[in-house]
């Protein structure tokens, strides 16, 4: 029910498509166009009087809009623009226009390129490099497209500026008129106009001739190969048997009354392939697939590329900046560095000798007592010898007791003075080969000499007896344990365990240098302020300055040795561990090994 | 030649320091006093010397190793050793020194010290020992004699130090006037002594406070 409603409801329409449309290419122009193909659609309507013919003339966008759109039955149109349409709506053609008596519909279209006789330098297609050619448009098919495809296979493409196209526009006999006023080298005509306007007498016969002609077994002369004539095509949606109507229509028109006959619809293949060699529609996508379509399918690999190769350049200019920069920053680096080694090497000795002074600070009173001994001892004798004298009381043997006594404190306080005075000294570098215990013995005598509750140090000696010797500044060794000593004895008094015993191993090392361990009782050290505890200023007394150990461990280095701290093996407290190499030979007041 | 009993006064010095110890020797020998070293506490200790009457005097080191000679004074002490001492002082030791004098130290010298200053110290300090030897001694014996009164000897004799008479003394204790009178002629002879405050005076140096 429904859908005989439906084809009801689409009668009328059926009925109104008995008009037939048709769509004209006019491109001179509507009015030319419409005076031009009068006479063919009036004898096509007589023959056709079932139809009303309606004709309307488009240029080659409207033609094209038009066929898309379906506004039109049948298109009459160029073969250029006709295979345009066959290619992109699929019309067809059902006739080909035929121009000249005697033509076959397959070969209407032919183009002449003329020269005047007189330019005799003007002989081929080849020849017109360089030269003006004039033609009617760029889109006339066989005005200029046709001469242009020639042209491009003799090697003369107009694209390239290989010629200098002027275009004249309609008619075509204005393309005679440019060569006749000297605005243009050579023309392109429809082949058969040049014959008909010297038959006509019109034109001179022998003042024009055509180039590179071809085809002489045709009646007129042509430069290029002869395509098929204008197309009436029938549009997809055109029902054959309308088609076949018109066809048989236009078959039987009579040749005198329109000037022009249809034929059988020719093969445009020729066509095709001039305008597929020229890449213009309908084969204008070939010029976008040579660039464009190029450009679209390959542009992300391009970018991808451009990229590449501007943070390749973003990067060697990065790294050569970065290069230069750092050369300067390195150079400048190396620069303060040797001045900072030059100023470390003088704070060390610096601070070395504050760090002596320091020492001999706190220990002076200690000092002072210890010069008073021998001092108090000798005043004590001297004036005993005065008094016995006075007193008649003056043996020999106690002048000789006296006098040998107050000669051996006199040398005690004098060494004392030495020892004192050598250790406050800024001192070079000296290196002196001695015996180590006795080094040590040394230390700890001054140590306990200085400090007026020293405790007991013991000092436990496993060094075997051909390696006791090591090669070193006696003084900086024994700074450096009289240090040790002393930051043991004020561990101890935190701890509140002054009077506890300290101990001195000395024995050989895994490495083969010396081992110096001294141990206390003392509060011991935290992990992280045993690792701290070499640094300058680090200290964990109220009044320390924090440079003894950072000094001492400077001192060991300068010795190829080194100074640690580790947590002892049992019970409370801390022990320093000096490690220093042995002398390669013994000390010199050895006797010398057999 | 000013020192009579310097025959026979002993000065000890106590010192760990040889040399010096021995100037110290050499020094009071000049000066007329026997003088002998030791050369650390634990020697004095172990073999102590005997006081002699005619006074001594111990010169100590404040600072030795191990025995301390506040440690060592702090041990005589205990002891009831009579040597008094001098002690010697190095430099900054001053609230050991007032240690030691609080312990009875009869003075302190800080090293280096003059050596007249030394030996008047000792002097003095010998001196000092005598008198307080002989205050000793007397005590002793005041102690002695009254320790041979019986009881009621001892009794009778404090009231008769107190200063009362015969009856008075037979009131207060309930007793004869003779009983008291034989009693007086006991302790009279008993301690050899004539009078009321002759025997006053004994009991006082036997016992300070013993008429309270």
């Amino acid at each position: 029910m429904r859908l005989a409603a439906f084809l009801l409801l689409w009668l009328p329409l059926a009925v109104a498509a008995a008009d037939i449309r048709i769509g004209v290419l006019a491109w001179q122009g509507e009015e030319s166009a419409a005076a031009e193909w009068q006479p063919l659609l009036a004898s096509l309507q007589g023959s056709l009087p079932g139809h009303r013919l309606q004709p309307s003339y488009l240029d080659l966008g409207g033609m094209e809009n038009a066929v898309a759109a379906g506004r039109v039955d049948f298109v009459v149109t160029n073969p250029g623009n006709y295979v345009a349409l066959e290619a992109l709506y699929g019309v067809t053609r059902i006739a080909t226009q035929i121009i000249e008596a005697g033509q076959d519909s397959a070969h209407t279209v032919g183009s002449a390129v003329i020269v005047r006789d007189d330019r005799h330098a003007l002989k081929r297609l080849e020849d017109l490099k360089g030269q003006r050619l004039a033609a009617v448009s760029p889109d006339a098919f066989g005005g200029y497209q046709v001469v242009w495809a020639e042209l491009k296979r003799h090697g003369v493409d107009p694209e390239d500026g290989d010629i200098t196209p002027v275009f004249t526009g309609f008619p075509m006999t204005r393309v005679i008129e440019a060569l006749e006023n000297g605005s243009a080298d050579a023309g392109a005509i429809r082949s058969c106009l040049l014959e008909r306007l010297e038959r006509e007498g019109r034109v001179p016969a022998g003042r024009y001739r055509v180039l590179s002609p071809q085809g002489a077994e045709r009646p007129c002369k042509s430069s290029s190969p002869v395509y098929p004539g204008w197309a009436f095509a029938a549009a997809p949606k055109t029902s054959p048997g309308l088609a076949r109507e018109v066809l048989i229509a236009l078959l039987g028109l009579p040749a005198e009354r329109t000037g022009q006959t249809w034929g059988v619809p020719a093969d445009y293949h020729p066509v095709h392939g001039m305008l597929r060699e020229l890449q213009i529609t309908p084969y204008d996508f070939l010029r976008e697939h040579r660039l464009e379509a190029q450009i679209r399918r390959y542009w992300p690999l391009a970018a991808a590329l451009a990229m590449l190769l501007a943070c390749w350049l973003a990067y060697t200019l990065r790294v050569e900046v970065l290069v230069q920069r750092r050369t300067r920053e390195l150079s400048a680096a190396l620069a303060a560095r040797d001045q900072l080694a030059e100023s470390i090497q003088a704070h060390r000795q610096q601070m070395e000798h504050l760090s002596r002074l320091s020492i001999l600070g706190e220990l002076s009173g200690t000092l002072a007592h210890e010069l008073n001994q021998p001092l108090a001892t000798i005043s004590n004798y001297a004036l005993g010898l005065a008094r016995r004298l006075d007193n008649g009381t003056l043996s020999s043997a106690a002048t000789a007791q006296a006098a040998a006594e107050i000669a051996s404190e006199s040398e005690r306080a004098a060494g004392i003075l030495a020892g004192i005075r050598a250790f406050a000294r800024k001192r070079t570098r000296i290196r002196e080969t001695v015996d180590l215990p006795t080094l040590i013995d040394g230390a700890v005598r001054l140590f306990r000499g200085m400090i007026h509750d020293a405790p007991q140090v013991d000092v436990i000696d496993r060094l075997p007896a051909d390696r006791r010797a090591v090669e070193v500044d006696p003084l900086q060794i024994q700074q450096v344990l009289l240090n040790l000593l002393k930051n043991g004895l004020d561990a101890q008094r935190s701890a509140r365990r002054s009077g506890h015993p300290m101990t001195i191993t000395v024995e050989i090392a895994a490495d083969d240098g010396a081992r110096i361990s001294v141990r206390d009782h003392g509060t011991g050290m935290s992990g992280e302020e045993q690792s701290r505890l070499f640094e300058p200023f680090f200290t964990t007394k109220a009044d320390g300055m924090g440079l003894g150990l950072s000094i001492s461990r400077s001192i060991a280095e300068a010795h190829g040795g080194t100074l640690d701290a580790l947590a002892p093996d049992a019970g409370p407290g801390l022990v320093l561990r000096l490690q220093i190499p042995l002398a390669a030979t013994a000390p010199e007041t050895d006797e010398p090994a057999q | 030649m000013n020192q009579p009993n310097s025959h026979q006064a002993v000065v000890h010095v106590v010192d760990d320091e040889a040399p010096f110890r021995r100037s110290l020797l050499f020094l009071l020998e000049t000066a007329g006093w026997q003088a002998i070293g030791h050369e650390s506490a634990e020697a004095f200790l172990a073999a102590p010397p005997a006081f002699p009457d005619a006074g001594a005097c111990l010169v100590l080191d404040i600072r030795m190793p191990r025995i301390s000679g506040l440690e060592l004074q702090r041990r005589l002490n205990a002891a009831g050793s009579p040597f008094p001492i001098v002690f010697m002082t190095g430099h900054g030791d001053v609230e050991l020194a007032v240690q030691a004098m609080k312990a009875g130290a009869v003075d302190f010298l800080q090293k280096p010290f003059k050596d007249q200053l030394f030996l008047d110290t000792v002097e003095r300090t010998v001196a000092l020992s005598q008198t307080r030897h002989e205050a000793e001694t007397r005590r002793q014996q005041a102690r002695e004699s009254l320790a041979r009164l019986s009881p009621r000897e001892a009794e009778v004799a404090r009231w008769l130090a107190l200063g009362l008479s015969n009856k008075e003394i037979a009131r207060e204790l309930a007793i004869s006037d003779n009983t008291v009178h034989i009693h007086r002629q006991h302790v009279m002879e008993k301690t050899g002594i004539a009078s009321a405050a002759e025997l006053a005076r004994l009991i006082l140096r036997a016992d300070p406070a013993g008429l309270d």
